[in-house]
């Protein structure tokens, strides 16, 4: 257990390291978090009651889909990957640590959006706080979930930055968190549905968890799963 | 039991093109074996095979011993630091780490630099550090010293017989023939998939045939004569260069290099 608690620790010190995920992560996300909750509550009060679920959709997405595949992509799409093999350890431990790794630096971050929010903006705090961490550790999951199927699939950098904003951009668009998703064509309504972060939106917000809201997460997530095994099983 | 690596019939091929083509060897525990090839030839896919990290056709592949992996460089994350691997793969092999080797190999003093910031030289002592950490009996080195410059290419060497010397045995693919010739008890050569021979330097030159090579330098310049009779070559040169009137200012004789003889080799392969 010592080995494998190691393991997750230094890759959580790289990723400090790695640019990329400080960025994906930490800055942008607090940027757009101070930029937007600015705008948005003086804009449209009543955006108090679901500020923290929006910012976090959108910090969520976004170190899911753009900051976790890249530290993949270094290892499976590498050599790196050989150093699991030639030391008599499962092939699957890189990608376990690195989406450990992330889950948590996504929690730090999702946690300081819950702490300044209501400071910063008079946000409203979810009615019930354990609940909620429950279910936006649930959201997290299975956002990288997704992030791990693209790091595992995509082989070079450049392609991963064009495929990781076709999952991004209609995330943040279509889920409900730049304004209701109930005010979007029905084709496009529709569209935004196939993306967690919708589903995950609805879970968070308050009254939000049930198995109505919760189904399509537990799907994609062991979808997920057999698909990253695959993955895994074809590395060479 | 004195064979550390016995293979039989190891067949690989990517697609329709074969790279192993039914490799037969047998290394000996404690020597120094280098498997040796041109790029292409399959020197990195044999030891990746007989290492398990690389699948494999048919075939037989027998090792008696704990590896130790020396992966070419790039093969670490970009910002990790030396330590920070070395207590990794200690964990991992559930070893302690021993300072005594990590000290020998410079490790100490490069330990608070990122993978990324190491040069050349440095990373292929953490990745030989590295692959010593489980204190294996065969070391698989591939490439050990490609893009090292002279003195990291001879301390490198250094280590590499001390290795030998504590009775570890080393395996190591190369394509450069002088590292080869003056590091290795014996020579395998891969050509297309094939071993084209194995056996000692010497064994090669013999089965080459014994060509001999002079280099005189004289005040117009350097030439070398190639020959099979050193003593009557040598006369008439001498005769000629006297008649001429050319003072002869050194005279090298030396049968050759791996690499021609390796090259006379393919050659005849090809025929």
């Amino acid at each position: 257990m010592s080995v494998f608690l190691y393991g997750v620790a230094l890759q959580w010190k790289l990723d400090i390291r790695s640019k990329s995920l400080l960025v994906t992560c930490y800055i942008v996300p607090f940027i757009f978090f101070l930029l937007m909750g600015g705008i948005f509550t003086s804009v449209m009060p009543e955006m108090r009651n679901t500020l923290i679920q929006s910012m976090i959709v959108m910090s969520v997405s976004m170190g899911s889909f753009v900051g976790l595949p890249p530290s993949l992509i270094e290892t499976y799409g590498s050599d790196i990957k050989k150093v699991y093999k030639a030391n008599g350890v499962p092939v699957y431990l890189g990608l376990v640590t690195m989406f450990l790794s992330a889950f948590v630096h996504l929690m730090i971050t999702c946690g300081v959006i819950v702490l300044l929010a209501p400071v910063l903006f008079q946000a409203a705090l979810p009615a019930q706080l354990p609940v909620f961490f429950f279910v936006l550790a649930i959201y997290i999951i299975v956002s990288l979930s997704i992030g791990s199927i693209l790091g595992l699939i995509i082989k070079n950098q450049a392609k991963l930055t064009m495929i990781a904003q076709l999952i991004f951009l209609p995330s943040i668009m279509l889920s409900g968190i730049m304004f209701p998703a109930d005010l979007l064509p029905d084709f496009l309504e529709m569209t935004g549905r196939v993306f967690p972060a919708a589903w995950g939106y609805r879970l968070m917000l308050n009254n939000g968890f049930c198995l109505e809201n919760l189904w399509y997460l537990i799907l994609v997530f062991f979808a997920a799963v057999i698909i990253c095994g695959i993955l895994l099983k074809k590395q060479k | 039991m004195n064979s550390a690596i016995q293979v039989r019939g190891l067949k690989k091929s990517y697609g329709s093109h074969i790279v192993l083509n039914g490799l037969n060897l047998r290394i000996e525990k404690g020597e120094i074996f280098a498997l040796l090839g041109v790029n292409g030839a399959g020197k990195t896919t044999s030891l990746e095979c007989i290492e398990g990290l690389r699948k494999y056709d048919s075939g037989t592949v027998i090792v008696n011993g704990k590896m130790g992996i020396q992966l070419q460089s790039s093969s670490l994350p970009a910002y990790i630091k030396p330590m920070e691997a070395v207590k990794l793969f200690a964990k991992w092999n559930r070893e302690k780490i021993d300072y005594t080797m990590l000290n020998a190999l410079g490790i100490k003093e490069i330990e608070k630099k990122q993978y990324t910031q190491l040069s050349t030289g440095q990373k292929r002592r953490l990745h030989l550090a590295l692959a010593l950490i489980s204190d294996p009996d065969i070391i698989f080195l591939d490439e050990p010293t490609a893009g090292l410059d002279v003195e990291g290419r001879l301390s490198l060497h250094e280590q590499i017989r001390k290795l030998r010397s504590s009775g570890k045995t080393i395996v190591l693919a190369s394509h450069d023939m002088a590292e080869v010739e003056t590091l290795c008890d014996r020579i395998a050569i891969l050509n297309h998939g094939n071993i084209i021979f194995c056996g000692t330097a010497s064994e090669l030159t013999d089965k080459v045939g014994k060509k001999y090579f002079i280099h005189i330098k004289t005040q117009q310049g350097d030439s070398t004569f190639e020959t099979d009779n050193i003593e009557d070559t040598l006369i008439s040169l001498l005769g000629e260069l006297k008649q001429k009137g050319n003072h002869v200012l050194d005279i090298k004789v030396d049968r050759g290099t791996l690499e021609l003889h390796f090259m006379e080799m393919a050659r005849r392969e090809a025929e």
